[in-house]
């Protein structure tokens, strides 16, 4: 557990001073402004215009952090060779893996927890008051940013290729967008050549659909809105854990 | 910037030994394994072969071939050998960072994956990369934290540590600005911040001033004094001959011989002569 919590604590500390995460920082504010603009040209739908555009492209950026930050978790610290200096200490490959990916994911949250109180300043400014759940769709969008770097890690330690995992990845985060639609062709295909790998296909892609939550508290009346939120917190932990544990496997039998 | 003799209490108070060639120094009390009078690394016929899987094809390349040899706690032990012949391997192998494909790796009597084997041991890799944006302090807390030093001595240790090294003066640098030779005195401090019983080095002194190479001769004979093991690989045959108290050669993965400093000191043409009889 302490190898674990020191890699975190340094990971997070390393991805703050990299200039990546700065710079995702300095987008996000220009992107925020410029949401500012698209508001003005929605007239009357100004609040509405500003609150998506700008919640979407939050998401976006955690996700380009945190594929970055996965695909290099492990393949720039093989190439550099500081993974040397750790794996020949007293610390295990499973704490290796779970250590480094929770200081990414503790810097995604700094940086999208960042761009959100930015965000709720300029929503804030336009007179924006809600009574949107912009936790709930914060809370979503960290979720699929969390589920997509666990497959991203796992893909990047059984490729060995950044690019790869990064290309597989983003094919998967579309996917997982269209997952109900993807459904809806196995129930009514009639090719065999397509269901069979669609179906396979439905089970190895998340289901990031879900996690819109701003647009399901929306669009259904929950009757106890925390079983909800267990279920979707429950969905995306296996998911995390799943990938990871692969990845771990991966690693304990990785030679370098 | 030159390293500093080691002072204080860096292994709990133990003195300061120095031993004379072919004598060795007296094992530490109440040390955390059990095992002083093993050997401190053991090969016994280790093989190992690398395969590569492309296109449905595999090949197979020798990494090294049968490979048996032990070196005892407090030796000097050199490794000679050309370009692929299998030097890294042998360090990747003690170190559990590959698995041999036949034999068994022992090091300080136990598999190389044990966690209270790895904590005994200390490694430079050829070349060793640290995050520009650290500084030496910063990169050594999280190293000693990990080799399990305990929060209270690690402040202490670390100052001990980079005044060895001779970069007390630039502990709160970024290391982006550090020549090679500096980044390199950072890779050693590292590998001796736990102080460990083994010390693995591999081509310590690659790429460095003649400067430099002083005073890691000057450093690694320091901690040789003090009892330490230590297995380095290099190609400067002056070097291994100042430092080691034997020498093998590595030759197409096999360990083709191994002399010992009063051999290589009666010969004619010196470790030079012999090497080059060996690798021909």
């Amino acid at each position: 557990m302490r190898n674990i919590a020191i890699l975190a604590m340094t990971g997070w500390q390393e991805n703050l001073r990299r200039r990546f995460y700065l710079l995702s920082l300095a987008f996000a504010g220009v992107f925020l402004y410029m949401s500012l603009i698209l508001g003005v040209l929605a007239v009357e739908q100004e609040n509405r215009v500003l609150l998506d555009f700008g919640l979407g492209f939050i998401e976006l950026m955690g996700l380009a952090g945190a594929l970055y930050g996965a695909t290099t978790i492990v393949l720039r610290e093989m190439e550099t060779k500081t993974v040397y200096l750790v794996l020949t200490r007293p610390v295990g490959r499973g704490e290796y893996i779970l250590g480094r990916f929770l200081g990414l994911m503790l810097s995604v949250l700094a940086s999208m927890a960042l761009m959100s109180a930015f965000h709720l300043c300029v929503l804030w400014a336009k007179g924006w008051r809600g009574p949107e759940p912009y936790a709930a769709a914060f809370l979503g969008a960290y979720l699929k940013v969390l589920i997509m770097a666990a497959l991203t890690t796992f893909l990047a330690i059984f490729s060995s290729s950044a690019l790869t995992a990064g290309v597989i990845s983003g094919v998967a985060w579309t996917l997982g967008h269209f997952l109900p639609e993807i459904r809806f062709l196995i129930i009514h295909g009639t090719s065999r050549a397509v269901i069979v790998p669609v179906f396979v296909l439905s089970y190895i892609v998340p289901d990031l659909q879900l996690f819109n939550l701003r647009d399901r508290l929306a669009a259904i009346s929950l009757a106890a809105p925390e079983a909800g939120l267990a279920w979707w917190l429950g969905y995306a932990a296996l998911y995390t854990a799943v990938w990871l544990a692969l990845a771990w496997g991966l690693l304990r039998r990785k030679e370098f | 910037m030159t390293l500093r003799r080691w002072e204080g209490s860096h292994e709990r108070d133990l003195p300061v030994v120095h031993l004379g060639r072919g004598e060795r120094p007296p094992f530490r009390d109440g040390g955390p394994l059990p095992t002083v009078n093993a050997p401190v690394l053991e090969f016994r016929s280790v093989t190992k072969t690398y395969s590569r899987s492309h296109l449905g094809r595999t090949t197979h390349s020798r990494g090294i071939v049968d490979l048996t040899w032990e070196v005892p706690e407090g030796e000097s032990f050199g490794l000679l050998g050309l370009n692929g012949s299998g030097k890294t391997t042998t360090f990747k192998l003690a170190l559990g960072l590959l698995r041999p494909t036949s034999g068994e790796v022992r090091i300080l009597g136990r598999s190389p994956a044990d966690a209270v084997a790895l904590a005994a041991v200390g490694f430079l890799p050829e070349l060793p990369y640290f995050y520009p944006f650290l500084t030496p302090c910063e990169a050594l807390r999280f190293y000693g934290r990990l080799s399990g030093l305990r929060e209270e001595e690690l402040p202490d240790r670390i100052a001990r540590t980079l005044d060895l090294v001779g970069l007390t003066e630039h502990g709160s640098r970024r290391m982006g600005e550090f020549s090679k030779g500096m980044v390199q005195r950072v890779g050693l401090a590292q590998a001796v911040l736990h102080d460990p019983r083994l010390i693995i080095l591999d081509e310590p002194v690659s790429g460095l001033d003649p400067l430099a190479v002083k005073d890691f001769r000057e450093l690694l004979g320091e901690l040789r004094g003090r009892g330490k093991t230590l297995i380095v690989s290099s190609h400067s045959i002056s070097e291994l001959e100042k430092i080691c108290d034997r020498v093998g050669i590595l030759k197409e993965g096999r360990l083709a011989r191994s002399i010992a400093h009063q051999e290589w000191e009666a010969a004619a043409e010196g470790l030079e002569g012999l090497f080059v009889e060996t690798v021909r």
